[in-house]
């Protein structure tokens, strides 16, 4: 009815303007095709690859799509401008619509979509379902605000430093725990290097399964929002050689017999090293002052001589040694959650340090 | 049609309130709630903002101690509440729908003024318990506050729970009411094809509001129980899920991603012809999509969950029904930009606005495509490419569209134009700055930031930086708007009527609108955007015609 094809006619500055942004997009697209994306960040997994591949089919497309919305913007801004000589009220033209115009940007982008889609399918089970040839099963565990390992046939958890061997197969059972169960909360597994990331959430246990295939060590990031310490939660992920890695898991077996409680020695604690232990872990959740100015634990000025407050959080006496019990194993607080010493990075001498510090508290 | 039925005879009029509380505090006119809601989200805007410069502070250099960890988690966490729900959503739905909807479609008022008025009631105790939060310990699990953290969390989070409680009964009472309005009340003549595209948007978003929004008080209500009375909805250790709050929450929250666009889509289609001076392209093409959006977005809500372990045969259908929605999204972009070809463009500040929407809202929705491919958002979901995606459609795409329809309707809500000049400024200085301050967060995302962090590893150090300054013109460029609003109430050139030379009804009577909008109801002949042909009304002042025929900017 409102269609005037001769009124459509398109001028030779259009054309001129669309051979420009078509020049502009296809360099762009090469562009896009060729960039190395993992000398920006190591393609160091099996799925980082086919997710690498989707990444760049989105924006080898998104390209000339991008270029020619803002492109025809800027050119029809220019063209058809109001002159300054035009009067005010002078009229544009008068077309509604064009089918054949909106039926191929209609079908154009489905035809796209359609393809993402399948791309996207074929990509999913490279991570995520359990691999049927998966070496060994990890189970990693996510807690305020540290990350456990626990390897089968190794007697001991490990915290925060996972070893892999490169090209073994693995899958990672993923959950999240906490002494008192019903604190536990979610976090994630991320490793961009990987392109891999799964939420660990409080009573699931979720699979995800690649293969390592580049040496390196790679930071592994919780990206699902967890308390305090969120922006602190990170571990590492050392993908080694076989040989490597045999010399990692005996060392880690020898250390299982040979560990005996390493007694602290609280007279030769430095107050001063304290001091500066003290501004560096724990002034995020406690001040050096009285009891009631507290951040997320008490304030820790009078710990050892409160009369309000004779006894620690936890019933026992104010004295050196509980007070390292609690350093050493951590707390359940009533806002969140104090890491153990292995958690903090915290050894016998450090505890024995901090103890001093806190006693020269008034 | 051979009788035309008028919906209110003019006999039906009241006299306007005398006093001023009846007038301006507890009014029944459309157009001073719609100022009420103006006033009062731009004043949670310019808090949340402040938040966010905050943030910004906090985050110019790792290890920042500015704001220690707690105070950093409740700066972004009601920062996000605060622009979602105190800003965005009343500020298109209750400031713009109030203000323009019942105006375009040629009545006197919405249908139920009574409810209306309670809807914006809610709204302002609303705000005060979200900040007021900030006493007993706001919330700090982010806006979207998963179990089992936000369980654990300070009592705070309980007022945050209420006060989004009362928002949502107020979206649910304005959505059931402007939906009775657009269906029953327009003016004579004025058919479905021949409404104004902002209408179908209203119409649309209305539906959003009033279906989906029940889920949302629903969650809402579960979760306050939870922390309150123990009773363990989201407790896995007591046969609950925390997965299940992630299911609730977003079978609303998709959706009110499209009830915080949709209204600035209908924006911009009418923004666009006005200044082109031709008919929008494909009118019922914009139109209809803005349904097929609508209904869509009821069937996508498990893609924020694509990390949170759903099994992958239930992770296909919601990838699907994602992409999906680009279709008709990239339709109507594809038709805007055809509208410019062959116009006579004016280049007013409202215009300018409505380029820099189309810019930075195709990006946004270009990396929405990304985020919805499953492999590609196993890597991005929960980092700063996240941020920068939804700042390009919440930001670039909703709060360009407000400001667009704030310089474009701010002559018809108070009868004096805005000072184009430093609108301009305004524009050039808000959309660089917003590209600077947004555009480097994908690359910090995609290259291993997470979001929702205080401090971060010193290789970002510089692009953080160099955001946080950017972030700082950001906010500074709003002043220029608050000068620009302040300057015009004394010094603003009066407007007239029809100050643009549009089409559409709210232009078809004097500025500020009178009382009761409308002496006598117009019959609508055709629809609104023919720039050419004579006005498509019968019964308006012959006044009017003559001001839409020549336009004064």
């Amino acid at each position: 009815m409102s269609q005037q094809p001769e009124a459509f006619r398109l001028d030779a500055g259009f054309w001129r303007a669309t051979a420009l942004l078509a020049i502009i997009s296809i360099a762009l697209m090469i562009l896009v095709v060729v960039y190395p994306i993992g000398k920006l960040l190591p393609e160091a997994s099996s799925a980082s690859l086919s997710i690498d591949f989707l990444f760049r089919f989105m924006a080898f497309f998104s390209v000339p799509i991008l270029v020619f919305v803002n492109g025809y913007i800027i050119y029809f801004c220019i063209r058809y401008r109001r002159r300054k000589d035009e009067p005010l009220d002078s009229i544009g033209s008068p077309i509604h619509d064009h089918r054949a115009l909106e039926d191929t940007w209609t079908i154009v982008p489905t035809i796209l979509m359609v393809a993402l889609g399948i791309l996207s399918y074929l990509a999913m089970p490279q991570y995520y379902l359990k691999g049927k040839d998966s070496a060994a099963t990890i189970e990693a565990i996510g807690h305020q605000f540290y990350y456990e390992f626990r390897y089968p046939g190794l007697p001991h958890a490990v915290d925060n430093d996972m070893y892999l061997p490169l090209g073994v197969p693995v899958t990672i059972d993923l959950t999240s725990a906490e002494s008192d169960e019903t604190r536990a909360v979610i976090h994630s597994f991320w490793v961009p290097e990987f392109r891999v990331k799964q939420d660990m959430i409080p009573g699931m246990v979720v699979p995800i399964h690649f293969t390592p295939i580049e040496l390196g060590t790679y930071k592994l990031i919780c990206t699902e929002f967890c308390g305090l310490g969120h922006a602190h939660m990170w571990g590492y992920v050392h993908v080694v050689s076989r040989a490597d890695f045999d010399a990692w898991w005996n060392s880690q077996q020898k250390n299982a017999q040979t560990q005996a409680h390493q007694a602290i020695n609280f007279a030769s604690g430095n107050a001063s090293s304290g001091q500066a232990l003290f501004a560096q872990k724990c002034t995020a959740c406690h001040n050096a002052a009285p009891f009631d100015q507290r951040k997320v634990g008490p304030g820790l000025a009078n710990l050892f001589h409160d009369p309000q407050h004779p006894d620690l959080v936890d019933g026992k006496p104010a004295n050196a040694r509980d007070v390292g019990d609690i350093l050493e194993h951590g707390y359940q607080g009533s806002m969140g959650v104090m890491p153990n010493a292995q958690a903090n990075g915290l050894n016998a001498k450090d505890i024995a340090d901090l103890i001093a510090y806190l006693q020269t508290l008034k | 049609m051979a009788t035309i039925e008028l919906a209110h005879p003019a006999s039906h009029i009241h006299p306007a309130p005398e006093g001023f509380v009846r007038k301006y505090i507890f009014s029944l006119d459309h157009k001073v709630i719609a100022v009420q809601y103006f006033i009062t989200s731009g004043l949670f805007f310019v808090l949340a903002g402040l938040l966010a410069e905050l943030i910004r502070v906090q985050l110019m250099q790792p290890n920042n101690t500015v704001l220690d960890p707690a105070t950093f988690n409740e700066a972004f966490s009601v920062h996000g509440s605060a622009m979602v729900w105190l800003v965005v959503i009343p500020i298109l739905t209750g400031g713009f729908g109030n203000l323009i909807m019942p105006l375009q479609i040629g009545a006197r008022d919405v249908a139920f003024p009574w409810l209306n008025m309670l809807s914006f009631w809610l709204f302002p105790p609303a705000g005060i318990l979200l900040f007021g939060s900030f006493l007993l310990g706001a919330p700090q699990a982010g806006w979207t506050e998963y179990p089992p953290i936000s369980v654990l969390a300070s009592p705070g989070t309980s007022m945050w729970c209420a006060a989004i409680f009362l928002i949502g009964v107020s979206s649910t009472i304005t959505g059931l009411n402007f939906l009775v309005t657009i269906i029953k009340m327009r003016a004579p003549g004025m058919t479905w094809t021949r409404m104004p595209l902002f209408v179908w948007a209203s119409a649309v978003t209305a539906f959003l509001n009033f279906i989906a929004t029940a889920n949302l008080s629903i969650s809402l209500a579960v979760l306050f129980i939870q922390r309150t009375f123990h009773v363990p909805f989201y407790d896995e250790t007591r046969g609950g899920s925390p997965v299940l709050w992630q299911h609730m929450f977003w079978f609303y929250s998709h959706p009110a991603v499209y009830i915080m666009i949709l209204p600035a889509f209908g924006i911009v289609s009418e923004i666009i012809p006005t200044m082109v001076r031709r008919p929008i392209f494909g009118y019922k093409a914009i139109a209809y999509s803005s349904v097929a959006i609508a209904l869509v977005s009821f069937m996508v809500w498990a893609h924020h969950m694509f990390t949170s372990g759903l099994a992958q045969w239930i992770q296909l259908p919601f990838m699907i029904m994602t992409m999906i929605v680009a279709i008709p999204t990239g339709v109507k972009v594809f038709s805007w930009v055809a509208s410019l070809w062959g116009g006579r463009i004016r280049f007013t500040s409202p215009l300018l606005f409505v380029l820099g929407f189309l810019s930075t809202f195709t990006f946004g929705g270009i990396t929405g495509v990304m985020l919805a491919s499953v492999p590609a958002d196993v890597h991005e979901h929960g980092t700063y490419f996240i941020v920068a995606h939804l700042h390009y459609v919440l930001f670039g795409g909703s709060m360009f569209g407000v400001f667009a329809g704030l310089y474009y309707w701010w002559p018809k809500m108070t009868g004096r134009m805005l000072d184009e000049r430093l609108g301009k400024i305004h524009f050039w200085l808000m959309f660089v700055a917003f590209n600077c301050t947004f555009l480097p967060m994908h690359w910090l995302g995609l290259l291993g930031m997470p979001r929702r962090v205080a401090t971060y590893d010193p290789i970002y150090w510089h692009t953080n930086l160099f955001v946080s300054i950017s972030a700082f013109v950001l906010g500074a460029s709003m002043l220029l708007f608050a000068y620009n609003a302040i300057h015009s109430a004394r010094y603003g050139k009066r407007a007239g009527p029809n100050p643009w030379g549009a089409r559409t009804l709210e232009w078809m009577i004097p500025s500020p609108p009178p009382y009761y909008n409308f002496k006598e109801l117009p019959v609508v002949l055709s629809g609104p955007y023919d720039y050419g042909k004579p006005l498509p009304y019968r019964d308006v002042d012959p006044d009017m015609i003559e001001a839409a025929a020549m336009p004064a900017y």
